[in-house]
């Protein structure tokens, strides 16, 4: 009996990494960059998103993508601080977004008329870390009502991130959180990593943010590689 | 992270590189894990086992090489030519 040996190296993920892909020429063309918002449940990333919507959308223009295993909550909350289409993915189950899904809500988006696209992942600190979702970056939000070591437990969603925006600091005067501890932590796994330290309920830090928001729409090709 | 679908998306792999009809005769199948791929080792080859001696397969194993970095690949897939009534 002979045995036949056929070669496939084929990557298990090479099917979500060309969508990817198309998302991110489409994108790149048009000029839009991509952030993809990932954190732990309750981390505070449609608290942030509604403040930036309120107060830069009328000077920016996003495009926001959300997604959520049940409900669409987080667009419907969202919609009420823009004019502009929000776009919810559920997931009915899948704890986390596939390129397949941006790529279709990429279908009801006037790139010519976004100067930057958000998608608001579900709120799991594992499985988005493996779904490229063809975005310009990551950008992890994690409050200080967790743990510092969040980074550490959670090494490769830090990795694959580029920034960090530490939320609900408002509440640092109630808590034992060491903010210079969780940005040493975050240092340890990914040196690179910048920080926003921010409060949607007291606009704390938030211009930081907007600034940093304002530059990479202008530039239109988002974060340096 | 999600090692049962992964499972599943390697014998679809495997199945577009042999052709539905000769999945029986499948003996092996080759797979690269990186170590910083994200996949829980045990579990992959567990829900592998699982896959790959039930039919459409008929005792296929999985040869898993682990390898420095990310990526997660069907490498080579072994398939009996012979008479599939042995």
């Amino acid at each position: 009996m002979a045995i036949r040996r056929i070669e496939v190296r084929e990557k298990v993920m090479a099917r979500n990494d060309e969508l990817a892909v198309e998302v991110r020429e489409r994108l790149a063309s048009a000029g839009v960059p991509c952030f993809n918002l990932v954190s732990s449940p309750g981390s505070g990333k449609t608290a942030l998103l509604e403040r930036t919507l309120l107060e830069l959308g009328d000077e920016i223009r996003i495009a926001v993508v959300t997604g959520d295993v049940q409900t669409e909550n987080d667009a419907e909350r969202l919609s009420r601080y823009t004019d502009r289409l929000v776009q919810a993915v559920v997931t009915n189950g899948a704890c986390h977004m596939d390129a397949r899904q941006i790529l279709a809500a990429l279908d009801e988006v006037d790139l010519a008329e976004t100067d930057l696209l958000i998608v608001e992942n579900v709120g799991n600190l594992v499985c988005p870390a493996s779904w490229d979702l063809g975005e310009t970056a990551k950008i992890v939000i994690f409050s200080v009502t967790e743990g510092e070591d969040k980074p550490l437990k959670y090494p490769r969603m830090f990795e694959r991130s580029d920034h960090v925006v530490l939320s609900k600091v408002d509440l640092l005067p109630y808590l034992p959180f060491d903010p210079d501890q969780a940005i040493e932590y975050a240092r340890r796994v990914n040196p690179e990593l910048e920080f926003f330290l921010t409060s949607s309920l007291t606009g704390e830090g938030m211009e930081d943010w907007y600034g940093f928001l304002r530059r990479q729409a202008r530039s239109g090709h988002g974060v340096p590689a | 992270m999600h090692e049962l679908s992964l499972a599943m998306d390697v014998c679809r792999i495997t199945e577009e590189n042999v052709g539905t009809s000769a999945l029986g005769r499948v003996t092996e199948v080759g797979l690269e894990v990186g170590d910083r791929s994200g996949v829980e080792f045990g579990t992959f080859e567990f829900c592998l086992e699982s896959l790959l001696s039930s039919p459409p397969f008929r005792d296929a194993r999985a040869r898993i090489e682990r390898t420095p970095g990310d990526e997660l690949r069907v490498t080579y897939v072994e398939v009996e030519d012979g008479d599939p009534s042995d």
